[in-house]
């Protein structure tokens, strides 16, 4: 789910009113307006589910334009591959029984390893490939002729909605994500160079304080891409908001490399090696403060190119990282909940319980989004039967027979508004709640026209879509999702097994400072995790000691690489090979060679000794094995 | 003399024009953003967004007439 932009926008508001700010009242409307556009347009071109573009504001309701737009984009796509699988689902296997469910099944964790492996809305695409087969080919599981034709009414009513959404959004001016994401960064900066000057002033480094700065950072990824679909400047300010976050990484991971220097070096060595290796942590500490200043400079320069909509200085891509493992765990438990509850009503030999199957791939598609699944389950229990008896109210107590739009829209407005509302509170649960009783309510009334107002139709409606949560709920129940402490030991696991396998003399598709983006973004999976275990501030410190590792590494490769081509390439093969042993005293060894050497040659080669003074405190015997230093500068 | 609208056929399914349209509306919008942000088009308006959404109707308009 989107994180929420309303409560930043609006702190240079005052007006508040019901308890709710401005801005927040002006979303609820515009989603009100939206749904009213979408439902009038969809009964006047007599679409066959105007529900569903209701629905698709629903969705589709975000507090900013360029979320908005990202996500409809992605929406529709997300369609179009849903209806192709649905029509080539259900050609190849109708009639086919167990095995039509089994294909099913497989989709439905395919998809769920998809968005495992994806992020933001492109999470979302891949869910709702699977969502679009629930609606389409399970709905229409004994009338396979009709996948077509509900594909297409589908999609139609979906355009609709999409069209309602970026009409009254551009129109009613709805706020740009450009500045809530540039007040963001730049508190993200001003944090991360408060770090730097406490340590700076011989402050010790927290591993935690930093891990927390680095998931914060990180986790503006998913965001930052919706600035893209913003306006025509949108992806220049993509990509300076992706340099600033790269930019904000390499320094935090450059003040933690110099709270980790020692003052001098003494590892028991003969007095005049140890006074070489002073002068190289000297050394080191002048490049690693030269090194902070630049990359603030550069942060800074992009944060400006971000407000300005000009494209930055220097553009660095931000990957993601994803674990292949977690999303494949989360695929087959997918796929598995949705075999369990076909396995159910096969045995039930109830009828019309495709409705109540096809919600259990709903549920289950937008679960593989959310960082908890089974906690997106447990809102989905409690939302249900909240939708079933606002739907319930609005049928039969306060619509009771009209058929008038006008009326329609004025019974919509109070549940409509009164939901957005809770989806703009900054608290993620509850507007997580909003979203989900929003759609629900909106599936359950089913808004037609003309409107159906049999009790017995509206009874089993609700009956399985109650029924559809409970379902998932149970299944989960019987096959737990993946637990935070499990997530967190396959990330460590990955992550050790990634520094163990690095090499010095490799070649890295990524800069060291795209690499460290990476590794922070695992930082902050790890972070994010529900971890319940008592350790988790030991996990936080090795993932740090991970991340410092890897990334003095990446640098170690980059500037040895360069050298390879230069007079200095005998003493740079030399730290390679030390760098491979993981030995600290041999590092040093060999930086005290490349200083010999590159003063022989008359060549600079600071760059490449400072890492390497890095590499040897990372891997020296002094090293703590909490991974933060707790020393004193000079 | 009425305009007559061609329906895209893709693999025996006919295609409504105004689908047409629309897609390929959107695909030239896409196409002319990186010039907008050359050109600064978004500096040029108070509220850009809507300027950019009138691009599109526009876009979209003209094909409707000519095509």
């Amino acid at each position: 789910m989107q994180m929420n932009a309303t409560s930043t926008v609006t702190e240079a508001q005052p007006l508040v009113f019901a308890g709710f700010p401005a801005s927040s009242w002006a979303f609820a409307i515009r989603v009100w307006l939206a749904s009213l556009v979408a439902l009038y347009a969809s009964f006047w071109l007599q679409l066959e589910s105007p529900s569903s573009a209701a629905i698709t504001v629903a969705i589709l309701a975000l507090p900013t334009r360029g979320q908005g737009f990202e996500k409809a984009g992605y929406r529709l796509l997300a369609t179009f591959i849903g209806v192709a699988a649905s029509i080539a689902i259900a050609g190849t296997f109708s009639q086919t029984g167990g095995l039509l469910l089994a294909v099913f099944s497989m989709w439905i964790g395919l998809c769920v390893y998809a968005a495992g492996m994806l992020d933001g809305n492109r999470a979302y695409a891949a869910a709702l490939c699977c969502i679009t087969v629930a609606l389409i080919a399970v709905q229409q599981i004994d009338s396979p002729l009709q996948v077509f034709p509900s594909g297409v009414a589908r999609g139609a009513a979906i355009a609709i909605g999409i069209l309602a959404v970026a009409l009254v959004n551009d129109t009613l001016g709805a706020p740009d994500y450009h500045p809530v994401l540039a007040a963001r960064l730049d508190a993200l900066h001003h944090r991360v160079m408060d770090f730097a000057q406490d340590i700076a002033g011989g402050e010790a480094s927290s591993a935690p304080i930093a891990a927390g700065m680095l998931r914060d950072i990180a986790a503006l990824r998913p965001e930052i891409t919706s600035l893209a679909a913003e306006s025509s400047s949108g992806a220049a300010r993509s990509a300076a908001a992706r340099s600033a976050m790269v930019d904000l990484v390499s320094v935090l991971f450059l003040t933690r490399a110099l709270a980790a220097l020692p003052a001098t070096y003494t590892a028991g060595r003969p007095a005049d090696r140890d006074i070489g290796a002073s002068g190289l942590i000297k050394m080191c500490r002048v490049w690693l403060r030269s090194e902070i200043i630049r990359k603030n400079a550069d942060a800074r320069s992009s944060l400006d190119a971000l407000r300005a909509g000009t494209d930055p200085i220097r553009q660095w891509q931000a990957p993601l990282y994803r674990s292949r493992r977690i999303a494949a765990e989360s695929g087959v438990r997918a796929a598995i909940y949705f075999a369990l509850a076909a396995i159910f009503f096969v045995m039930a030999g109830w009828p019309n319980t495709e409705i109540c199957l096809s919600l259990v791939g709903v549920i289950i598609g937008l679960g593989s989004t959310a960082p908890d699944p089974r906690g997106f389950t447990i809102q989905a229990v409690l939302a249900m039967p909240i939708a079933c008896l606002l739907a319930g109210i609005l049928k039969y107590f306060v619509f009771n027979g009209v058929s008038e739009f006008q009326l329609l829209a004025i019974g919509l407005a109070p549940i409509i508004i009164g939901l957005a509302l809770l989806i703009s509170l900054p608290n993620r649960t509850l507007s997580l709640f909003g979203r989900l009783t929003s759609v629900f309510t909106l599936v359950v009334l089913a808004p037609t026209n003309p409107q159906s107002y049999d009790p017995e139709v509206f009874l089993v409606a609700c009956l399985f879509a109650c029924l559809s949560s409970v379902l998932v709920f149970a299944a989960q129940l019987l096959l737990p999702s993946l637990s935070g402490d499990r997530r967190i030991r396959l990330l460590l696991g990955e992550a050790r097994a990634e520094l163990n396998g690095m090499n010095a003399g490799q070649i890295h598709h990524l800069a060291p400072e795209e690499a460290a983006f990476r590794d922070a973004a695992r930082i902050e999976q790890i972070m994010t995790a529900n971890d319940t275990s008592a350790c988790h501030d030991q996990v936080v410190v090795e993932a740090m000691r991970c991340f410092d590792r890897a990334a003095i590494l990446r640098r170690c490769s980059a500037e040895l690489g360069r050298l390879a081509a230069s007079p200095l390439a005998d003493a740079a093969r030399a730290a390679q090979d030390a760098l491979t042993l993981r030995n600290g005293r041999a590092i040093l060894a060999a930086a005290e060679a490349l200083r010999t050497a590159a003063a022989e040659s008359n060549r600079f080669a600071n760059s490449a000794l400072a890492v390497l003074v890095l590499a040897s405190v990372a891997f020296g015997p002094s090293q703590p094995a909490t991974g933060s230093s707790h020393r004193k500068q000079p | 003399m009425t305009h007559t609208y061609r329906e895209l056929v893709l693999g025996g399914v006919l295609i409504a024009p105004i689908v047409t349209y629309a897609v390929t509306a959107l695909l030239m919008f896409l196409l002319l953003r990186p010039l907008l942000h050359i050109v600064g088009f978004a500096r040029l308006f108070s509220n850009a967004s809507l300027a950019e959404l009138s691009l599109y109707v526009a876009i979209f308009g003209l094909l409707g007439l000519f095509f």
